[in-house]
């Protein structure tokens, strides 16, 4: 049985190698898990690694593989540029933007081609867009959790913490033990909880 | 035992399209599956050929798309049902078979999937796919969703029994790479007995050539058209609800779906007709006949090229229909580029019906302040690259200026990032040639890219064209050498053309997901097979100069590159060494660390490497330890000898 829902429009963004579309497979994972009908529309370039890259996780009754612009409830990233770049795109006006605050230089500023903004003018330009605006050093949580590849179960914890998507920690436990072994299981559940208390405590 | 193999009938699961597809091939009991890895459709057989194990079809990886197609086609020939799964360009490869094998026909189910690329997200061209169902009078399925993907599979391989014809099945990017819900079904095989039979209905019936001649085979196509009508009017995949105004929108694939959400946007979805067609070639014309005589403007949806809006205006005009059509003929509600999406069909159904769309300036004015903060992000190649150390050795072998302009052919793979420049900063188009070079990074080096196997070629033209201070390379990786850069190479010996051309082996497909080529030591069921060298291949072909070199020691490929650059006559180098990725995820990064001590005067040669693990900040260098695989490139360029290498106790 699909569950009817208000649609619920979700976008992982991060830079190539993170896992956000990982991230959103298990999202989306979840959602089917918990009875919804789901689309998720995977964005990348060429290049596997390094590159800009997000995802859109479309929960309810919707056609269309990808959102429209300002059609976002929430953008969760883990790297603070990318969440930016998606945010001034999609992110809707009141919309919750979620954002590691641990960047990953692009070869643009390594070079000296642009200076990467701080993370004070990145926190800016999304409040300018009427964003609720989060921080997370989810980079150091998933770090304390075991493993730095954790970090997007530490973003995804504090996801489901806003309540914002009718998803549950129950749907993304669930779709993490049908995805992993259990010692990943084991540091993704821990990094999750992390993530989730966080943003508890900051709401 | 991979999830798609056997998975309990009425389960519902989160499927890519290309997984929904390959799933569809297997509930229609394929027995022979050859491909080509090409992004966006290279999961299709990814998926196959793990479920061929479980299963016990056959499936392969096949050195080019041409062969994939061919290889398919013979074993219809012997009554199996088949798939081929490609790119739009490799499309293109296949397409001197797919305008003959219509004229003998095949026997066995044969489903063509082409993926698409609206957009070009990954693909040199933006080719609309469908356009060449018309051309070989080959019908065309082209789904809206993942079940329809599926389910669609499924049509298209009775489909093809019946007419005795390849049936192709069109999805585009936002379908193979989206994913989405689809239930599980059985598994319901062909009821063909397999065998060959020369004389199959017709005498020498696979000989295109062969009597009764190829013109008469040629009518014998066109004689099937009238069964591939009815086959298109009598889809169930054509869906038409009437609505109160005299509007349609007549749409398919993922049109569909964006044109779905722009009638809901638009409060239309009681108003005006909505019609999805399953068939963009041929149309179901009598079927969309009542649509085209209760409506005075239709709104064709479609991603890609105008060929279901052009169909419909033929038809229209020859039933004397006054209809008016938006679409992308003429003064177009839609561009003849990019891709699709609901944004945009929104515009368009809002002009159709001539609703003002409201504009918030202030959003615009905001949404506008907050991008002016987002600096781009230039794709690189990975950490640890090989590719890294090959293009350093030729940038150094290669010091462009007025009296030696190089010209650097690039190809498709990996190190086709060579090519895609520093954001950031756009190059002066007007610049003096011995300044093209934008940065010191390998990222502006590459000065021509177009499709697999033609930087040689290139290369080649360049050096016959008498420009005299020149010299012309050529680059290609492993599995474009194997592709289709043999004839070329064979070419460049026997007429002798002065250029150089650089083999990078990493030993597997890496772009397109890490398949496995002839270099990789395993065939595509990951048994072990022996590796086909290229050196001997190269040298069979009667290359004199060919050096083969690790590009991990820079010093030995910059001799190797002055060496190559030096030979008058074709030369090849040949860089080889694993590709960076492969090698961490099967052995992890190793018992060291490199960093960047006091020593570093900030001279920047290290970040002129192009590692993305490589950091500059406050005038001295330094290594991302998250990203760096310790593979010892950036050390043998530090001038200062700041960057250590040592062991993690």
């Amino acid at each position: 049985m699909i569950k009817d829902s208000v649609v619920t429009n979700i976008i992982v963004s991060g830079v190539g190698g993170q896992g956000s579309i990982l991230t959103s497979h298990l999202l989306a994972d979840a959602a089917l898990i918990e009875g919804f009908d789901v689309k998720l529309a995977e964005t990348f370039g060429a290049a596997t690694r390094g590159g800009s890259v997000y995802a859109h996780v479309r929960i309810g009754e919707v056609w269309a593989p990808m959102m429209r612009e300002d059609e976002a409830d929430v953008v969760i990233s883990l790297e603070p540029l990318e969440g930016l770049r998606v945010a001034t795109k999609f992110l809707k006006p009141g919309g919750y933007a979620l954002i590691n605050t641990h960047p990953w230089y692009p070869v643009d500023v390594t070079v000296g081609r642009v200076k990467y903004p701080s993370l004070d003018a990145i926190t800016d330009a999304l409040k300018k867009l009427d964003a609720k605006v989060i921080t997370i050093d989810a980079t150091s949580l998933a770090i304390e959790a075991g493993d730095s590849r954790s970090l997007n179960s530490v973003v995804l914890g504090g996801l489901i913490a806003l309540e914002v998507t009718p998803i549950s920690q129950d749907g993304i436990f669930k779709a993490m033990q049908e995805k992993w072994k259990e010692r990943l299981v084991k540091i993704n559940q821990k990094a999750f909880q992390l993530g989730y208390d966080f943003v508890n405590s900051v709401l | 035992m991979n999830r798609l193999s056997n998975p309990q009938a009425g389960k519902k699961m989160v499927l890519m399209g290309n997984e929904a597809i390959a799933r569809g091939a297997i509930e229609s009991g394929v027995k022979v599956v050859a491909a080509y890895p090409g992004t966006p459709s290279s999961e299709i057989v990814e998926v196959l050929l793990e479920c061929s194990k479980d299963l016990g079809f056959y499936a392969e990886w096949s050195v080019n798309e041409k062969i994939s197609f061919e290889v398919s086609t013979g074993a219809s020939l012997m009554g199996v049902r088949t798939l081929t799964a490609l790119k739009g360009a490799g499309l293109n490869v296949i397409m001197d078979m797919l305008m003959t094998i219509p004229y003998t026909g095949i026997r066995g189910g044969f489903l063509l999937v082409v993926a698409d690329d609206p957009g070009a997200h990954y693909s040199s061209n933006e080719q609309d796919s469908r356009m060449a169902a018309q051309w070989a009078n080959l019908l065309c399925l082209e789904p809206e969703n993942h079940q329809e993907a599926k389910e669609m599979a499924k049509a298209a391989f009775e489909i093809s029994e019946r007419l005795e014809l390849p049936v192709i099945l069109r999805s585009a990017t936002r379908l193979s790479h989206c994913s989405g819900v689809v239930e599980m079904g059985t598994v319901k095989p062909s009821e063909m007995v397999p065998g060959f039979n020369k004389h199959y209905k017709l005498p020498y019936r696979w000989n295109v050539y062969g009597p009764p001649g190829t013109e008469n085979k040629h009518a014998w196509q066109l004689a099937q058209l009238p069964a591939m009508r009815n086959e298109a009017e009598c889809s169930p995949f054509t869906q038409i609800s009437k609505g109160k105004s005299p509007v349609a929108i007549i749409s398919c694939g993922l049109g569909a779906a964006y044109s779905r959400e722009a009638v809901r946007i638009l409060g239309q979805e009681k108003n005006i007709w909505f019609v999805k067609v399953g068939t963009p070639y041929p149309i179901p014309s009598e079927k969309l006949l009542p649509v085209l005589k209760s409506c005075k403007k239709v709104l064709v949806v479609e991603d890609g090229d105008p060929l279901m809006e052009t169909q419909l205006r033929v038809f229209a005009q020859q039933q004397r229909l006054p209809v008016q059509f938006f679409g992308k003929v003429g003064e177009g509600v839609f561009a003849l580029h990019g891709e699709l999406n609901t944004d945009k069909a929104v515009t368009a159904l809002a002009k159709t019906l001539e609703i003002d769309l409201p504009v918030d300036l202030q959003r615009e004015t905001a949404k506008k302040e907050a991008n002016s903060v987002v600096v781009p992000r230039s794709s690189t190649l990975c950490a640890g690259c090989p590719h890294l150390g090959t293009y350093w050795a030729m940038k150094r072998a290669l010091k462009p200026g007025v009296e030696n302009v190089p010209v650097i052919n690039g190809d498709i793979g990996c190190y086709e990032q060579a090519g895609y420049g520093v954001k950031g900063q756009m190059p002066d188009a007007s610049a003096d040639p011995s300044r093209r070079y934008l940065s010191r990074l390998p990222y502006d080096f590459l000065d021509t890219l177009h499709i697999m196997g033609s930087g040689i070629s290139l290369a080649q033209g360049e050096a016959h064209s008498g420009v005299e201070n020149g010299q012309y390379w050529a680059v290609a990786g492993d599995s474009t050498f194997y592709h289709s850069c043999m004839p070329g190479l064979v070419n460049a010996v026997w007429n002798n053309a002065n250029i150089t051309f650089v083999v990078m082996d990493n030993y597997w497909t890496s772009m397109t997901g890490h398949q496995v080529c002839p270099a990789t030591g395993l065939n595509p069921r990951n048994q072990d097979t022996k590796i086909i060298p290229i050196e001997n291949i190269v040298q069979s072909i009667g290359v004199e100069q060919i050096e083969v070199v690790d590009p991990y020691d820079i010093s030995a490929t910059i001799a190797a590159m002055k060496k190559a650059s030096s030979f008058e006559g074709p030369s090849v180098v040949i860089a080889r060494r694993e590709c960076a990725l492969q090698v961490l995820r099967r052995s992890g990064k190793g018992s060291t660390r490199t960093f960047v001590t006091d020593a570093c005067t900030g001279c920047t040669i290290c970040v002129q490497l192009g590692c993305p693990a490589t950091t500059f900040e406050n005038n001295m260098a330094g290594i991302d330890p998250l990203l760096c695989v310790n593979c010892g490139m950036c050390k043998q360029l530090c001038p200062e000898n700041a960057i250590i290498e040592e062991v993690v106790q």
